[in-house]
């Protein structure tokens, strides 16, 4: 009460003048309203205009090339259909159909737009014969032999933007008229007409508020628009009123059309794992696989139907309800003329028709998808990647990650049945590379190859073991004085001493010691101690120093034991390194990406192949000699049970200590690839080189269907016919003995008269002899 | 009357200049890809384009080519080289594809490359003495703009010595041909 006095003393001083003070109040109301609109009006006009332009980059795996004489069959083609979206039809006229003949199948291929240029959509009739196109031409009224085809390239991934929101754009005039009249005749008919707001609604939502209801109800297109702005779920009084000021601002800076087109790109629609889906372009091909302009009355409801709760009436978890919502929406299109009462009448008799895809997540290819966002983050700021709707070709070819992934799967599973090995603790990792071009193909990551998390063929960091020694074969052989295949090393007892290590006494997988053993026999049985010794003899730093040049960034301890392969490489760093083996020399860096092209199609990037020579050919070509010795003779031998010996593979098994890591690493002539099986936890896997990896590489090539090894001869090689067991010359003419490639002049000199020698090879008293007796033991155990 | 036909004179003389100059200016190594006109090497002997049927029996990568050498002439090595690529997809061991890219490396000025890319293309050549030859022919170019003329040089021998192997063959072969 003491405080009164004041305060009247104050107002009665202020009500002298009780216009300036009203004038006060309102004018600071007007300004922090004023303030208050400002800032929602840039928040909103932030909002749209960057929404308006927020596509997430697409991923393409490789462009299939098909023309007359390409090995591919029926069943392979239309593998590639499936990965496109293409659909049977029994008239194959439309884009993306298809329809199987007597010899071959019809097609209608779409338009595309390539990173060189759009490809207009195409009639045409294909077959096969003998396992390879016999006929590729254009339907017409006359028809025309078309001598290469390049077919779409499947969609193989997306990088989206924040919220992992996924959109196909559309424009208005793209869509279909009878979706805007439903969409209009069922969420907002005064849409063309009102400001923003509806005010009935707002009263309506308002008096079911005050009373204690539900809030809901009310909003026009434009207000939901800014409600998916917003991003936010509460439902409270002030964050209505903001939507309803947001939404006469929107109004006022923005065209209904410009409103409605974002609305249509913008809706909620879905939800596949992890990838939000957005606007009708994308939902279209979400739920009934193809575009909008090609939807019919009963889809178009179902869409329509879906903007009032996406989870509600999603056709694939809940059908009954979709369908119910659906029939409501069709009952509006006829009441406002949208549709015909006839077109009403068949269209509610129809089912949903939705496609029953598995929801794949954010790509089937997540190992692979991965990669590409690596080497992108290099040359783009992730916010680009995830909004200006690049589009991105890559090298992924779905057939051979097919077959990849189906052989881990399969054999992983085999091996721990056969072995009776927990189920599940197998894991594994593959990598496969065209030979020439260097451009992955195929990448696993692990033998769910849908699960993105841990990808082993990049972040797992394993021994490769014996994989290493070709590098130390390779450093002999290009000194064609001292080392020819035939050269004899010495397999006997070694102790290295080596500064600020232990001694080292390195032994061979079998525990022997094997004498004298010519090179090739050394590789192809993967003898431990001779590879030690002739590497010592080299220098182990001399070797060490090669990895850059084969792509290995990574600098092993300086230790003899580097030698054997003890230090830790990716399966993705294996391939780089013998990508340069099977390529004669050539150091051609793995590639995952072609090109990248912008939203509007033009050119933006291209990662063109690129070449150096790290090796000079003609040792090269002896490396790959001996190593198609490791699989006619030696380690790898048992391959023969899944690919015939004309294949002539080149490669190499590698095993670690206490059976950890099973890898095996080949090229054929226009593949090169990569295996490892081991466990996570780094314990013992009970496999080698031989009986784990190697027999997932088998499974795969033999699905794949490789072309044979036959590498080009460098100039400087000659072939010598020679005795295999004395290592001698001999005469001209002979047919006993081995054809074996030198480097000129470095052959034997020494003659022996023809089917002279009987002895045993690398014969000598009282060491474990290197015969083919040994062959089972070597062939089960590495 | 006299000053206007000095005028004349002196404006045809001066076309006449810049027309040689025109020519002078032109640089002698333009490469283009083989096929599309006369190779001249240093020995002075005009290798006749080879035919690109004798490039592949296979008409999609003839298709590829043409397209490549299309792009490569008006200038556009990015497409050209991209066209290639495919082609080399499809046979990955064909030396012409690879001479034919290293032609476009060269004009792109990737000298380094262009010289890699036809050691390439020899290494799957075998006894084709032809591509052999232009291959040096490469190689010489781009050595000449390293500013190696010492190599430059021998490549052009080595390259003649090639063309003349290529040429000696290709008049034996043509004396059995009757037709």
């Amino acid at each position: 009460m003491t405080s009164a006095s004041p305060l009247r003393k104050k107002s009665r001083f202020n009500f002298k003048l009780p216009g300036n003070a009203v004038r006060l109040v309102a004018l600071l109301l007007l300004l922090g309203l004023s303030g208050y609109i400002y800032y929602l009006d840039v928040t909103i006009r932030e909002a749209f205009e960057g929404r308006k332009f927020a596509l997430p980059a697409r991923v393409y795996g490789r462009a299939l090339e098909v023309y007359p004489g390409l090995k591919l069959t029926r069943e392979q083609f239309v593998g590639e259909f499936k990965s496109i979206g293409y659909h049977e039809n029994p008239q194959p006229d439309e884009a993306a159909t298809y329809k199987n003949t007597l010899n071959g199948i019809e097609f209608t291929t779409r338009d595309f737009v390539f990173g060189d240029g759009p490809q207009p959509l195409q009639h045409l009739r294909i077959e096969f014969a003998d396992g390879k196109v016999s006929l590729l031409q254009q339907r017409g009224s006359k028809d025309v032999d078309l001598p290469l085809l390049r077919m779409e390239p499947p969609l193989i991934g997306g990088i989206y933007p924040g919220h992992n929101e996924d959109r196909e754009l559309v424009r208005l005039s793209e869509v279909p008229k009878p979706l805007i009249d439903a969409l209009i005749a069922t969420e907002d008919r005064k849409f063309y007409t009102h400001w923003g707001i509806d005010p009935r609604g707002i009263a309506r939502a308002l008096y079911k508020t005050v009373t204690g209801q539900r809030i809901e109800g009310g909003s026009t297109l434009t207000q939901q628009l800014v409600k998916n702005f917003l991003l936010t779920s509460e439902r409270t009084l002030s964050r209505k009123a903001k939507e309803v000021l947001m939404a006469l601002l929107l109004e006022m800076h923005y065209s209904k059309d410009e409103i409605l087109e974002t609305y249509l790109n913008e809706i909620f629609l879905g939800q596949d794992a992890n990838r939000a889906i957005h606007g009708f372009g994308l939902a279209s091909y979400f739920y009934f696989d193809r575009p909008l302009d090609r939807l019919g009355p009963q889809e178009i409801a179902t869409l329509v139907g879906m903007v009032k709760g996406p989870t509600v009436y999603d056709p694939r978890k809940h059908p009954e309800l979709a369908l119910k919502r659906r029939n409501v929406v069709l009952q509006e299109m006829v009441s406002q003329n949208v549709i015909t009462q006839a077109q009403f009448v068949a269209a509610r008799q129809k089912p949903l028709g939705v496609v029953q895809r598995a929801p794949a997540g954010t790509s089937p290819y997540p190992a692979f998808l991965q990669f590409v966002h690596h080497q992108l983050e290099r040359d783009y700021r992730e916010e680009d990647l995830r909004s200006e709707g690049l589009r991105i070709f890559t090298t992924l070819d779905p057939f051979v990650q097919h077959q990849a992934e189906e052989a881990l799967k399969s054999r992983l599973a085999e091996i721990e049945k056969a072995r009776k090995f927990a189920a599940n603790t197998l894991e594994g990792a593959v990598v496969v590379s065209s030979t020439q071009t260097g451009e992955i193909q195929a990448m696993v990551g692990g033998r769910d190859a849908r699960y993105a998390g841990y990808n082993r063929a990049i972040d797992a960091q394993r021994q490769i073991g014996s994989l290493a020694k070709p590098i130390v074969y390779l450093t002999a052989l290009e000194n064609p004085n001292r080392y020819t295949l035939i050269t004899p090393l010495d397999d006997s007892p070694l102790v290295w001493r080596q500064p600020s290590t232990t001694d080292w006494k390195p032994q061979n997988y079998d525990r022997q010691f094997h004498g004298q053993v010519q090179l090739r026999t050394a590789l192809a049985h993967s003898y431990n101690v001779a590879t030690a010794r002739m590497g010592i003899e080299l220098g182990v730093e001399h070797i060490l120093d090669k990895l850059p040049l084969y792509g290995i960034e990574r600098r092993p301890p300086p230790f003899a034991s580097s030698l054997l392969g003890a230090f830790e490489l990716s399966p993705i760093e294996v391939a780089q390194l013998y990508q340069t083996f099977a390529d004669g020399g050539f150091r051609t860096p793995l590639r995952a990406i072609r090109a990248i092209v912008t939203a509007e199609g033009t050119p933006l990037q291209r990662y063109p192949l690129n070449v150096e020579p790290v090796a000079a050919p003609a040792p090269v070509y002896l490396l790959t000699a001996a190593l198609q010795g490791v699989v006619r003779e030696g380690t790898a031998q048992s391959l023969i049970n899944w690919l015939p010996a004309e294949m002539n593979v080149a490669g190499k098994t590698g095993t670690t200590d206490d059976l950890r890591d099973s890898w095996f690493a080949g090229y054929t002539g226009d593949r090169v690839a990569v295996v490892w099986v081991g466990r996570d936890d780094n314990k013992p896997s009970g496999l080698t080189g031989a009986s784990g990896a190697m027999t997932v590489w088998g499974e795969m090539m033999k699905n794949i269907q490789p072309e044979p090894l036959q590498p080009a001869m460098p100039e400087e090689i000659e072939m010598v016919n020679v005795d295999p067991v004395s290592g001698l010359r001999y005469d001209e003419g002979c047919k006993a003995g081995m054809l074996l490639p030198f480097i000129k002049g470095s052959a034997p000199a020494e003659t022996s008269p023809c089917g002279a020698s009987s002895a045993k090879p690398d014969a000598k008293p009282g060491v474990k002899q290197d015969t083919g007796k040994k062959n089972w033991f070597q062939r089960l155990f590495n | 009357m006299k000053n206007r036909f000095g005028w004349f004179f002196v404006s045809a003389w001066l076309l006449l200049l810049a027309g040689c100059a025109g020519v002078a200016t032109k640089p002698s190594t333009i490469p283009t890809p083989s096929g599309t006109q006369p190779r001249q090497p240093s020995e002075g002997a005009i290798i006749e384009p080879v035919p690109k049927s004798a490039m592949s029996g296979n008409r999609a990568v003839i298709v590829l080519l043409d397209r490549a050498q299309t792009d490569n002439e008006s200038g556009q090595r990015e497409a050209a080289g991209a066209s290639l690529e495919r082609a080399l997809r499809i046979e990955p061991r064909n030396p012409w594809l690879w001479l034919e890219l290293a032609q476009v490396r060269l004009a792109q000025g990737q000298y380094a490359q262009a010289i890699t890319l036809a050691r390439k293309s020899n290494s799957f050549a075998g006894r084709q003495h032809r591509v052999q030859a232009e291959n040096w022919q490469v190689i010489g170019q781009a050595r000449v703009a390293q500013g190696d003329s010492a190599g430059a040089e021998q490549a052009f021998k080595l390259s003649a010595k090639l063309a003349q192997q290529a040429k000696a063959e290709a008049d034996h072969n043509s004396g059995f041909n009757f037709q």
